[in-house]
């Protein structure tokens, strides 16, 4: 009897908020029917060092539609989650148009720094829970060649004044050496994690793994003698380095040697790269409608702050937020993809999380595959749903730290 | 919460479990109790009207003025705003019936519109000849005691709607809460409708667009209520056992609203400490911030929303109830009193110590 149904509903939803209640499925269901990524290219040598940042967004934009199997109309908003360019809206709208998206679908860019791609997936998420559209598309773009990171304007003499937010205008190394100076985080610790990052990399890049994810990317070469522009098709990450070690790693020298405990290094921290990232939202209804593969719901996402001086611990944090938020524990997580911003934060987060490190990261992060800061949240669901399917795993939770002192987290079930 | 509380004054309906009960605007002494038989699952209804006032012994107690009969269980009631007598009921077979406690045994007037459980009735005290109801048919109704039929129905979601509640500030303003954990505000004034698109028939069933629509919750919103002194804060509470207090003001409302339909609320405080889904939220006619909760846990709560000293938001915990409680009802005359009821067939009436 229906009316049973319903009032019984209350009680069950309510004492069962946990893993089995998070993989029951409802028609208002947000889900993800693709996920896919560029390859990483080194920022400056690598695969996409002369594709600009608008070519960068055409050309995602163009493969999301490719492997999207919808008509493009369909979707009712675009969120790209990008942060270096200066102008990235006028990109990012034009790039649309370009890549062959009706002009009735309107495109917005966001930015949350490092989290920027998550934020795109949360926006679009949240426009599709709220009724808004049916079907979006969520981008993460960053073209580091193109816009490197050099810092925020000079701050004014309030800010100057005030201590946590004169942190906010500190390069993101010191807050990396704050966190290792103030949590006791040991250059053996990180480097062994960094070269972990290295070898899982490794490992699954010559598995193929990634295949699944990366989507083969049309990037521009320029001749630097006589400046013609060809196109070649690039297919692989070029920042993982072969056949790292942590005695190795241990040989490079500090990044930082001006800020103590000085144990940051060029092997311990992100890589500063190229890339994009797209995943295509709607409600499950929609998706059964269109008879569309359901990857993966997105249950929902947290946002928190800290002090900016040790920003990187923001997934400590952030974590512990989106799992009681949807009433599960860290032991119900099969897959955790936390972004690599500093070897430092990377260490403190899975040791003061108590999370095992065999469900971390277990194809690499940051470290050995780049961080192309507007494109890595979205990267992360790409690789982590890929992986979960491959693992047969049912819940993954993407985090980031955010510069200036914020932390996200994202729960995602598997389908 | 320091000295013992005093004994609630008890109303026992043996068979008849209580849904909502409400206390009558026009006499401080008089409350009515929405009730069904078999738990509301099946069968028949009850409207119980009961007094408050000396018992035995000089302490205060309940007692059982009259009862009415109806074909199905009642889920909620609202008094006339404009009629001492009367008061309407929402029953589980879809009708509405207004009542008139001076006569006996049947209804003064009947409606059946909605298609499901009606689970909400809420009568207007700014424009005090209409009232509304909310349905599991997804539909909001306003109605007016003299006509036959409904004056118009809003489309308000696509699921059971829980409760619909006029503001008691701005006339024609309406929040609603449904099983799609949305709270939504419609402003009656400029109806405007969800464009068509792939999924959406305007032609036969227009989805009225929302002023503002909150996504309270990932799970059910079973109640809200809007603050009776801040205009534009509204609480829900449901499944996910949290009340949250939504300030609303960026809410744009008419002819702007039909134009910008918006998403949006700000979550100002989270009461948490329920255990199981709260059923029914009621802010105070007296003091701004203090909220009464009713739940499932067999609790009524009372929070506030200045931190406590101790750091929390709780005041009161009222525990006697022994099955689900599902209603609760501030007094409009005496500071301070309130009316629980629910699945213990028994109504109470307290005054937390606070």
């Amino acid at each position: 009897m229906e009316r049973v149904r319903q009032l019984a509903s209350h009680l069950t939803s309510a004492s069962s908020k946990d893993a089995a209640a998070l993989q029951r499925k409802s028609p208002d269901d947000v889900v993800i029917t693709m996920a896919v990524r560029s390859p990483l290219c080194k920022a400056k040598k690598g695969g996409l060092k002369d594709t600009r940042s608008d070519e960068l967004m055409t050309e995602m934009f163009r493969q999301a539609i490719a492997r999207s199997a919808i008509d493009p109309a369909l979707i009712g908003d675009i969120t790209v989650g990008t942060v270096l360019s200066p102008s990235a809206t006028y990109e990012a709208r034009a790039a649309a148009l370009a890549a062959g998206i009706p002009e009735s679908v309107p495109v917005q860019t966001i930015n949350r720094f490092c989290s920027s791609g998550l934020m795109a997936v949360t926006d679009i998420s949240n426009k599709i829970r709220a009724g808004q559209i049916q079907v979006g598309l969520a981008l993460g773009v960053e073209s580091m060649s193109q816009n490197p990171d050099s810092g925020g304007p000079p701050p004014s003499e309030e800010i100057k004044a005030h201590p946590a937010a004169r942190d906010c205008t500190m390069p993101m190394g010191w807050t990396s050496e704050n966190v290792a100076g103030d949590f006791n985080i040991s250059r053996e610790d990180m480097d062994e994690f960094a070269a972990m990052s290295f070898q899982r990399a490794e490992r699954a890049d010559k598995a193929g793994y990634f295949t699944h994810e990366i989507v083969p990317f049309t990037a521009f070469v320029n001749d630097p003698t006589t400046g013609e522009r060809t196109k070649k098709v690039i297919t692989k990450d070029d920042g993982i380095r072969q056949g790292t070690t942590k005695e190795g790693l241990l040989k490079v020298r500090p990044a930082f040697p001006q800020w103590q405990p000085a144990r940051t290094t060029g092997g311990n921290a992100s890589q500063i790269t190229d890339g994009a990232a797209a995943v295509l939202l709607m409600t499950r209804r929609k998706a059964e409608e269109l008879g569309l593969k359901i990857l993966a719901k997105h249950v929902t996402t947290s946002v928190t702050g800290l002090a900016p001086r040790i920003m990187g611990i923001g997934p400590s944090l952030a974590i512990p937020m989106v799992l009681s938020q949807v009433g599960i524990s860290k032991d119900d997580v099969d897959l955790f993809e936390i972004n690599e911003a500093f070897a430092s934060m990377y260490v403190y987060c899975v040791r003061t999380l108590g999370l095992d490190p065999e469900k971390v990261n277990v194809n690499g992060g940051a470290i050995a595959l780049g961080h192309p800061l507007g494109c890595t949240g979205a990267r992360q669901i790409a690789t982590g749903l890929n992986e979960l399917a491959r693992r047969n795993g049912k819940i993954l939770v993407t985090s980031m730290c955010i510069g200036t002192g914020m932390g996200a987290a994202a729960v995602f079930v598997r389908d | 919460m320091n000295r013992p509380p005093a004994p609630p004054a008890v109303l026992h309906t043996p068979g008849f479990a209580h849904y909502s009960a409400a206390w009558s605007p026009f006499h401080n002494t008089r409350l009515a109790v929405a009730s069904s038989a078999n738990y509301g699952l099946v069968g028949n209804g009850r409207l119980h009207l009961a007094s408050f006032g000396a018992g035995p012994g000089g302490m205060p107690g309940l007692s059982l003025d009259k009862f009415y009969e109806t074909q199905d269980g009642l889920y909620d009631l609202a008094w006339s705003e404009t009629h001492e007598n009367q008061l309407v009921t929402a029953s589980g077979d879809g009708s509405l019936r207004l009542w008139d406690i001076m006569l006996n045994d049947l209804p003064i007037r009947a409606w059946q519109e909605h298609t499901r459980e009606v689970f909400s009735v809420d009568w207007s005290n700014i424009q005090k000849d209409v009232f509304i109801s909310s349905s599991w048919d997804g539909t909001i109704k306003l109605w007016s005691p003299d006509r036959l039929h409904s004056i118009t129905t809003l489309q308000a979601h696509t699921a059971c709607v829980y409760q619909a509640l006029f503001s008691p500030h701005q006339p024609d303003v309406v929040a609603s809460c449904s099983t799609d954990g949305t709270v939504k505000i419609f402003d009656l004034r400029s109806p405007s409708y969800v464009p068509s698109g792939p999924n959406v028939n305007n032609f036969t069933k227009p989805l009225l667009a929302a002023a503002l629509t909150i996504p309270a919750s990932g799970t059910e919103i079973l109640s809200l209520d809007w603050n009776k002194y801040r205009p534009w804060l509204i609480a829900s509470a449901g499944v996910d056992k949290v009340i949250k207090v939504w300030d609303c003001r960026m809410v744009k409302i008419g002819p702007e609203a039909a134009q910008t339909p918006a998403v949006g609320g700000i979550c100002e405080t989270q009461f948490v400490g329920h255990e199981y889904a709260v059923r029914k939220v009621q802010w105070s006619p007296h003091r701004a911030g203090l909220l009464a909760s009713a739940s499932y846990d067999m609790t009524c709560r009372i929070w506030t929303t200045n931190q406590t000293l101790n750091g929390t938001h709780l005041l009161y915990i009222h525990d006697p109830h022994t099955e689900f409680v599902m209603g609760c009802s501030w007094s409009l005359y005496d500071e301070g009193f309130l009316a629980s009821c629910g699945w213990d067939c028994k109504l109470n009436v307290f005054r937390p110590m606070l």
